[in-house]
């Protein structure tokens, strides 16, 4: 165990800001393909839901769009990780779940991974189903779960929303350790690799999904305190609690 | 990040068909995921990477693009090397405990590497040499959902003016001390958040109202594919079958 943790403190520098993306090229055909296979239904779905709902409100579309050129934007965005020394960056799913429920955020997780994977090279091609299933699925199941969770359990808008962006953090990092250690581990037993994996994340990824949560709340709480309207639209929180609150 | 999103469009390369060039990487990058040994994924990205240099793409552009894959590969390299394998290559002593690399791990870890830097180049060379619009476009040819399509357009055509307006908020923070401490950096990052996610919303609505006044009816017009050329079709399937050939010796 105390050689683990020194190596796991070696490894740490070597820790990428965007680690939560799974690279291009890592992950083996077989396993590549796999994941494209368990992503498709959930962007099938999101693909089914914006249909509809653009069918009854044109700007959909053009919502989502944007909503995914902001997820793209704040995870580019580096933030400072107190207990690694280093900077990661938040992943943004569990926000746009809370905004437009979990299928459209897989849906929009998508288009800002592809776009990530194209331009950035964060993440790939080869590696975008993997990404689907963690960020973009995972992701904001976790936050949205969460969220509503909470909210039906009389939680605040702030508390709620903090501990969704925290979820779907750290689910999301849980899934990629996973997807990371079947990928790589060739004739190597699965759970000490995971084991591994994810004692070299956790100095990091802990903290940042403090971060995360931190600004989920932040960002609801602007919205409520500004823009109740889109908060209403988006059916996050009902319009008499806008008057109750004044 | 500018930087990044440019592409090549001065070469003869960014003329070829985007949907010949599309299904060329991909096989290139079926090839390298699929590749035995190190030698294929690495004589790729050594090719890739000549192209792109030839093609006047700077060093800069490319050292951004490989920087995080080579954070990766370092640390996979490192996690194998320590982790797997069971023949000893070189022992150090720290704070009293013995830390062992391995052979084998080693040897998995660059093999693993080599297919990173691969795969890496494949979609630098794609992506560079390849309009966005073409690339899009060559994705509905294969498909791909409209509406998918019609949203990464979006997201593309509002991307740059989203990170103007985060870039902006983000110095005028930054300049009143919105940044100087954990708790401030926290509640100012929740703002810029926030700012974006209302500019957002307000922008569809703009966006919307604009584009319904020019008939817009829930589909966006793609671009027209033109017929395939045969000169094109014959080089890419020289092409690939010169790299079969590699990837099967």
């Amino acid at each position: 165990m105390v050689k683990l943790l020194v190596c796991a403190a070696l490894l740490l520098p070597a820790a990428p800001a965007h680690a939560m993306h799974i690279s291009e090229g890592i992950l083996p055909l077989p396993w590549a393909v796999a994941w494209y296979a368990a992503a498709l239904p959930f962007v099938a779905l999101g693909i089914r839901q914006l249909n509809v709902l653009s069918r009854q409100d044109l700007s959909f579309k053009p919502l989502a769009g944007l909503m995914a050129a902001v997820v793209f934007i704040i995870s580019c965005m580096p933030v400072p990780v107190p207990t690694a020394g280093t900077c990661s960056h938040p992943c943004g799913t569990g926000m746009a779940a809370i905004l437009l429920g979990p299928m459209a955020s897989t849906l929009i997780a998508s288009v800002s991974l592809l776009l990530q994977a194209l331009f950035l090279s964060h993440g790939g091609l080869s590696t975008l189903g993997a990404n689907i299933v963690s960020m973009g699925v995972i992701g904001s199941f976790a936050g949205y779960l969460t969220f509503k969770g909470l909210r039906s359990m009389g939680a605040s808008l702030a508390v709620a929303a903090f501990l969704a962006g925290v979820q779907a953090d750290w689910a999301t990092y849980l899934a990629t350790s996973f997807e990371l250690a079947s990928g790589i581990r060739g004739a190597e037993p699965f759970l000490p690799l995971l084991e591994k994996i994810m004692l070299a994340f956790v100095p990091t990824q802990l903290p940042l999904g403090i971060l995360e949560g931190a600004m989920t709340a932040g960002m609801v709480v602007l919205l409520k305190r500004k823009r109740p309207d889109i908060l209403v639209r988006m059916h996050v929180i009902e319009a008499g609690e806008v008057k109750a609150n004044g | 990040m500018h930087q990044l999103l440019k592409h090549n469009g001065d070469c003869l390369l960014s003329h070829i068909d985007g949907r010949i060039k599309l299904l060329t990487a991909l096989a290139l990058l079926v090839m390298v995921l699929s590749a035995g040994g190190w030698q294929f994924p690495l004589a790729t990205a050594g090719l890739c990477i000549t192209v792109c240099r030839i093609r006047g793409v700077p060093v800069k552009t490319l050292l951004l693009r490989f920087a995080e894959p080579c954070f990766i590969i370092l640390m996979i390299v490192l996690l194998k090397l320590f982790f797997t394998g069971t023949t000893p290559l070189f022992t150090f002593h720290l704070n009293g405990l013995q830390i062992t690399g391995y052979r084998e791990g080693l040897v998995e870890g660059l093999m693993i590497g080599s297919r990173i830097s691969g795969a890496v180049a494949v979609m630098a060379a794609l992506v560079i040499f390849t309009p966005f619009t073409d690339l899009m476009a060559a994705l509905a040819w294969l498909r791909v959902p409209r509406s998918f399509i019609d949203i990464t357009l979006f997201a593309w055509r509002y991307l740059f003016l989203l990170f103007d307006d985060a870039k902006v908020i983000y110095s005028a923070q930054k300049n009143r001390l919105g940044y100087s401490g954990y708790r401030k950096g926290l509640r100012s990052f929740g703002t810029l958040t926030g700012t974006l996610v209302i500019k957002a919303f307000d922008s569809s609505q703009s966006i919307t109202t604009a584009m319904v006044q020019r008939g817009y009816d829930g589909t966006m017009p793609m671009l027209k594919q033109k017929p395939f050329r045969s000169v094109e079709i014959a080089a890419g399937c020289a092409f690939l079958t010169c790299m079969g050939m590699l990837w099967k010796i």
